[in-house]
């Protein structure tokens, strides 16, 4: 049987071969590979999709392994396993207690901030970006939580359409 | 009534069309009167638009036209006149909706149609409008006010006819969507690329309307009436302008690959202007003064609509085009 997954890799070269090889060894085959350039992000990450051919064990023992060695699978036979969600905040960022911010997100469950980066913006002001993983169907609630926040701390929040 | 870029546009695009509009839609377009603040030019026969349009540019003042200039103002000009439709220019008003909002009643109820760019009296007043123009038996089209030259109100309700429209999503207003494409590409700060978006003319000397997002706001309102069958008014809309879009979030954004934009959002969960993140390669990039529109609909999917939103010509296009689906 047949095997669709969306894996999340640096786009540098090796990369690929490092995740392939111990497919390979678990008795599954490799059927086609699609990198999408296209939606690469500053951090050279780059969604994959790879389609995998083999017994069900095998292909269950494929996704235990990429787990094993920390691959972000973004969704398997079209099913979004982890949902990635990207916002921009805009105010005092910084004097408002980052960690304060970053820790009432972090406390979801099945939600974790994968990235974080504040840039100053004049005397005060600064932007912040928040990328967050999230279990698939949280999206919603990680966007309420954060507009909590702003709300509270007074940060604009810009938002993916 | 209105003779600003936009009205200008109407008489230079009749000059351009009305030999083909005669041919392909067997009729003729006759300006009996045009006006300005100042005054008004009046003539039965029909106005010479060329004239018009010099005796505008040189003096200021429609009421400087030879023999048929007066200084009849305002609702009077609609009692002087026989006409058939007025086209509506006026300053967007988000206020009051005036004048607009008091002279297209008076059409209304004088049993004339009326064509429209303007958006503060539909913004304010929408079912009020509709219900006069309803009452009267007489029709009311404001294509250009959304939008300017991108189709989207005829092509909404003609050409996508057969589906159910679930929401709207787009970038309504051309001077934020400058703003921020020149922000992206110079990484320059807001209060610089305005100033520069003023001395180009694209940008006004008072950009409240567009860069806190009230304009949007507008037009927001008038789709979520005419498409989706939404009553609302301006106050149900939540506005958010660019003004505190920061050079520093747009280069935080394009690390991720997104862009900021103003994004109109017009659905039954939501009536919103902010800035949003979309993404690079999406149909959401769309760049310099351009507005576009997404509309997601139940048998068609997505289909989206990318236009020319301001412009004297332009805007006008959407007005003839107006005036062409009532008389043809
Ligand atoms: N510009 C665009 O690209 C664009 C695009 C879409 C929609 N619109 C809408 O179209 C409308 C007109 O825009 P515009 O750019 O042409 O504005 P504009 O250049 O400011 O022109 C407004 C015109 O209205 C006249 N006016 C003001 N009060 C009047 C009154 N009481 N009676 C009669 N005329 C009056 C002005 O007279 P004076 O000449 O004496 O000042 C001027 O001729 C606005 O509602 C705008 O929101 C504009």
């Amino acid at each position: 049987m047949k095997m669709n997954l969306v894996l999340e890799l640096q786009d540098i070269p090796g990369q690929l071969v490092s995740v392939l090889s111990p497919i390979s060894s678990l008795g599954t085959n490799l059927v086609t590979v699609i990198h999408k350039r296209e939606d690469k992000n500053e951090r050279g990450l780059i969604p994959v999709q790879i389609t995998l051919e083999g017994e069900q064990n095998n292909l269950n023992a494929v996704i235990s392994k990429l787990n094993e060695m920390q691959i972000t699978i973004l969704e398997v036979d079209g099913v979004i396993l982890r949902e990635k969600l990207t916002t921009i905040l805009i105010g005092h960022v910084i004097d408002t207690n980052v960690k304060d911010t970053m820790d009432k997100i972090n406390g979801l469950t099945g939600v974790s901030i994968v990235d974080f980066e504040v840039k100053l913006a004049g005397e005060l002001e600064s932007s912040a970006k928040l990328v967050v993983e999230s279990d698939f169907g949280m999206k919603k609630k990680v966007l309420n939580k954060i507009q909590e926040i702003a709300l509270e701390k007074n940060f604009l929040v810009v938002s993916e359409v | 009534m209105g003779f600003g870029a936009v009205g200008k546009g109407v008489a230079e695009a009749i000059l351009l069309k009305n030999d083909f509009i005669k041919e392909n839609y067997g009729f003729e377009l006759n300006i009996v009167a045009v006006a300005d603040s100042s005054g008004s030019a009046i003539s039965k026969e029909g106005l010479d638009l060329k004239s018009l349009l010099e005796i505008k540019s040189k003096t200021g003042k429609v009421s400087n036209y030879p023999v048929y200039g007066t200084d009849i103002k305002d609702m009077d000009v609609l009692d002087n006149v026989e006409y058939d439709c007025l086209v509506e220019a006026t300053p967007t008003n988000i206020e009051t909706g005036e004048p607009a909002k008091s002279l297209t009643i008076k059409a209304f109820n004088d049993k004339k149609n009326v064509v429209t760019s303007n958006k503060g009296h539909l913004a304010l007043f929408f079912k009020e409008l509709m219900d006069e123009s309803q009452k009267n038996n007489v029709q009311f089209k404001f294509e250009a006010s959304v939008g300017g030259a991108m189709p989207i109100i005829n092509f909404a309700e003609e050409t996508l006819s057969s589906t159910d429209i679930e929401s709207i999503i787009g970038i309504l207003n051309g001077t934020t969507n400058y703003i921020l494409s020149r922000m992206t590409s110079e990484g320059s700060s807001y209060e610089n690329t305005l100033e520069e978006s003023q001395q180009l003319g694209i940008a006004e000397t008072d950009p409240t309307q567009d860069v806190e997002g009230i304009d949007a706001a507008c037009k927001t309102v008038i789709l979520a009436n005419i498409i989706l069958g939404i009553p609302c008014t301006y106050k149900d809309v939540y506005v958010e302008g660019i003004s505190k879009i920061t050079s520093e979030s747009i280069e935080l954004a394009l690390k991720e690959g997104y862009l900021i934009k103003l994004i109109a959002e017009v659905s039954k969960n939501a009536l919103e202007v902010s800035p949003r993140l979309v993404k690079k390669n999406s149909p959401y990039a769309v760049d310099g003064t351009l507005n576009m529109a997404t509309l997601k609909t139940d048998l068609a999917d997505e289909v989206t609509v990318i236009g020319k939103g301001a412009g004297s010509l332009e805007t006008a296009s959407a007005m003839l085009t107006d005036i062409i689906n009532i008389y043809k």
